[in-house]
């Protein structure tokens, strides 16, 4: 299993490599020049040949990867084309936002979830079930900006006890938390409460109540732990998603995370900082799945990879 | 209570502890709480800087967040008239081609460094270097030839031929006078180095711009301690975050909320005559528009007060000319076109086309509305109007493309705005209609091109007698109505929600709203 982990591991640059030539020739793909939009408006054509020269665009494409690339192998990827500082820099001051958020969003929803689901699968059929399910189908369907911003003008502007804007102190998690929340919070509901399900009909459920085990026990030792499995890969999977959802919370809140600089850097073409926010996103994503993979290898060591 | 606690504590595994402890650091350090003893005036707006450099950006609201740190040679005052500032005299000679400024003695840029003529040529050169391709140098190469110094207090330019919007020029933020030790560092775009009232304390990256102020100002002090800029996409947040005390200042204001905060007691509502003109602009190389007709019929089939009132609840106004109201040689007598579409079915049948045509414009997303009013006007003249609503990067290129590129895309019309705030018309004239503002190397979108009116614009550009000018650019604004190579539209007035608590804030015709001489009631 070692031998598992670390293959996956060395595949990492390799899936990197793959990705940044994918993200490099995408951006270059839309419409929209990033030294016209850099120069403005009533810029002449020779300002916005000298911004293009500026920004290094003048040189063909394969000219402007290999020294993407030759950069970002030192640890550089360039200059922010609209804040004119280093991508880096900029990244490693406001992931922290974002990466908080997420761990906040994402204890929310399994500190909530989980017992929601265990909840609705102990009383399957009857009026607990159905009221989790009715606020996870809710939860799962309502769109996270309609929902911050009525939050937002609940708690903030007509009672006034939440931070609107901004990540100033720990209130300001809240409303960003609960709208980042909501969606992961009824997914694992609804994952526990199928899985649970399904556990609780097998035999050694069974066994282990004709032990006289009682229900808290079964439940906790027995059955959660087995119906963990599909909870933990949900979680890993949607990691992804999680952070497409910062880009929408984030901008509503405006919450100083990667998710909003990546909303501004599409509007103004910002190539070195886009092709750096989507190395990281998918440098995330791959990590987040390989612990989802670790967590299940230790929650059942029958589970075997190779 | 603590012991039971540490107890509790050293129960958890080696791990579990590590983690928490890594958790708990990290939330710490992104709560460290603000906490203001001072006062500080919060101002946020619908979009982030751009540069810290006032010659390398054209957005009016990084303006606004670099107006308070660095000043110009002359200013435009409360009353909009031109005041001294950094020059406390000026001479012009040879009917106006070349400016002597005497400058202000004993002060000082923020880093210590003197102000003087030294600095004033070196603001103004960096742009004339063609390899240094600040963003804003289009404005300043069109009309500064040279500048020299001339002793340590008197600096000299050179036109490339008499200008009478010099001086409106050297109000503008593009023409701000920069420490030239921090900008030969190349630090300027993100440090800024001025002399103005306040000066820079933080740029922190998609949260807030801090500015404190200067003690050192050669001028009256300002009454608060720090501006706190931010900015938020969402126009919603916009008010929300003024009505929650959130913002003291905020801008623009979508004139959806405008009754909202008009009618809440502590909020004011700040409303301009805005130097926004929207208008359509007409692909005059493409048929059938091509025919002056044709445009005049779309002109006379635009219902301009139904659009003020839908689409600006009533915070605008139809647009008669290509100047806005706020322009000093704005015709106001011009005749619009009154919105008939019995004459408009009329010249097109004149024009050869009586059951109209099919059409298409170009849009960026957030002026899609406009779009669909004009559709839906236009239907009933049988013009069909075909709306490619594009996300702001992707119009900014469709918009821009040279006469071959509509040509083959087809695109016979496209939506835009355009202000000059800084009042010379030439700024809104020349690069709107003259021939050799063709896109993409202006914003002539429609390729409209008449000798005389070019000819108008040079004469009316050269002339200084303000009397004088005002003939000519009367006639210009009335030349260009009658060709019509636009569909005129409006203007939007600029509107503002303060504090209620927040006085001496204004806006300057051009969206730059002027925060450093607030004053913030306890």
């Amino acid at each position: 299993m070692k031998l598992y982990f670390a293959r996956k591991f060395l595949m990492l640059p390799l899936v990197l490599l793959g990705v940044s030539i994918l993200v490099f020739l995408a951006i270059r793909a839309l419409p929209g020049d990033p030294a016209r939009l850099m120069a403005g408006p009533e810029a002449t054509q020779e300002a916005v040949d000298n911004m293009r020269i500026r920004l290094g665009l003048d040189q063909n494409l394969f000219e402007q990867y290999a020294s993407f690339l030759w950069a970002a192998l030192h640890g550089d990827f360039g200059i922010s084309i609209q804040s004119k500082l280093p991508v880096t820099s900029e990244i490693a001051e406001r992931f922290p936002h974002t990466l908080a958020l997420a761990l906040c969003s994402y204890i929310f929803a399994t500190f909530i979830g989980v017992p929601a689901g265990v909840i609705a699968a102990t009383n399957k059929g009857r009026w607990p079930d159905q009221i989790v399910m009715l606020i996870a189908i809710a939860g799962a369907s309502m769109a996270n900006f309609w929902l911050a911003l009525m939050s937002m003008n609940l708690f903030s502007v007509q009672l006034g006890w939440l931070p609107l804007l901004g990540a100033s102190n720990w209130q300001s998690f809240i409303m960003p938390t609960f709208a980042l929340g909501l969606f992961p919070t009824a997914l694992i509901a609804r994952m526990t409460r199928s899985s649970m399900v399904e556990v609780l009909s097998q035999d050694y459920v069974r066994t282990a109540r004709a032990k006289g085990l009682s229900n808290a026990v079964v439940y906790r030792k027995h059955a959660l732990r087995n119906a963990l499995i599909p909870i933990v890969t949900i979680i890993g999977l949607n990691f992804g998603s999680v952070l497409g959802g910062a880009v929408v919370t984030e901008t509503v809140f405006n919450w100083p995370g990667i998710g909003r600089l990546l909303v501004d850097s599409v509007s103004y073409r910002d190539y070195p900082m886009i092709q750096a926010l989507i190395l990281l996103a998918v440098v995330c994503v791959v990590l987040m799945n390989f612990l989802a993979d670790m967590i299940i290898a230790a929650l059942n060591p029958r589970i075997r990879f190779d | 209570m603590q012991r039971s606690a540490k107890v509790r504590f050293n129960l958890l595994s080696t791990r579990s502890r590590q983690l928490t402890l890594a958790l708990a650091v990290t939330m710490a350090a992104l709560m460290g709480g603000t906490a203001y003893a001072q006062s500080v005036l919060t101002v946020l707006q619908a979009e982030a800087p751009r540069s810290m450099d006032p010659g390398d950006h054209t957005a009016s609201v990084t303006s606004t967040i670099l107006e308070p740190m660095y000043e110009g040679l002359v200013l435009r005052n409360k009353d909009l008239k031109i005041a001294p500032s950094l020059a406390t005299e000026w001479t012009n000679s040879e009917a106006g081609k070349v400016w002597t400024f005497k400058l202000r003695p004993g002060v000082k840029f923020h880093d210590g460094t003197p102000f003087n003529a030294e600095a004033v040529v070196h603001s103004f050169a960096r742009f004339l270097d063609k390899g240094r391709g600040l963003a804003a140098a289009g404005r300043i190469t069109a009309v500064i030839a040279s500048i020299k110094a001339i002793d340590d207090t008197t600096v000299e330019f050179t036109l490339k031929a008499p200008y009478s919007g010099f001086l409106t020029l050297l109000t503008t933020n593009t023409a701000k006078i920069v420490g030239e030790k921090a900008d030969v560092a190349g630090k300027l775009g993100t440090v800024p180095v001025g002399t103005g009232a306040f000066k820079f304390v933080e740029w922190k990256s998609g949260e807030y711009v801090l500015e404190a102020r200067n003690d050192s100002y050669w001028g009256a002090k300002p009454s608060m301690d720090e501006l706190k800029f931010t900015w938020s996409g969402e126009a919603s947040v916009l008010s929300m975050s003024v009505q929650a005390g959130n913002a003291d200042v905020v801008y623009p204001l979508p004139p959806t909320f405008a009754p909202t905060v008009k009618n809440n007691p502590d909020l004011k509502l700040l409303n301009t005559e805005g130097s926004f003109v929207y208008w359509m602009s007409l692909n005059t190389k493409l048929k059938p528009l091509d025919d002056v007709k044709v445009r005049q019929a779309l002109n006379f089939a635009t219902d301009r007060g139904a659009l003020v009132a839908a689409l600006l609840r009533g915070y605008g106004t139809a647009a008669n000319s290509p100047l806005a109201p706020t322009n000093p040689f704005y015709d106001k007598s011009l005749a619009t076109y009154t919105y008939d579409p019995a004459k408009a079915k009329a010249l097109l049948s004149e024009a050869g086309l009586p059951n109209g045509f099919t059409m298409t414009t170009a849009v960026a997303q957030r002026d899609a509305p406009i779009a669909e009013a004009l559709q839906g006007m236009w239907a009933k003249i049988g013009v069909t109007l075909e709306i490619r609503n594009q996300e702001s990067g992707v119009w900014s290129k469709t918009a821009f493309a040279d006469p071959a590129g509509k040509q083959a895309d087809n695109l016979a019309s496209t939506i835009a705005s355009w202000s000059s705030g800084s009042f010379n018309p030439d700024l809104q004239l020349r690069p709107l209609y003259a021939t050799a503002s063709w896109s993409p190397g202006g914003a002539n979108l429609g390729f409209f091109s008449d000798p005389h009116l070019d000819e108008l614009i040079n004469k009316g550009a050269a002339e200084i007698d303000d009397a004088k000018a005002k003939v000519i650019y009367n006639e210009a604004q009335k030349l260009i109505n009658e060709e019509a190579p636009h569909v005129l539209l409006y203007s939007r007035r600029d509107l503002v929600a303060t504090s209620a608590k927040v006085s001496n804030v204004w806006m300057t015709p051009g969206g730059v709203v002027t925060v450093q001489y607030a004053i913030k009631a306890k």
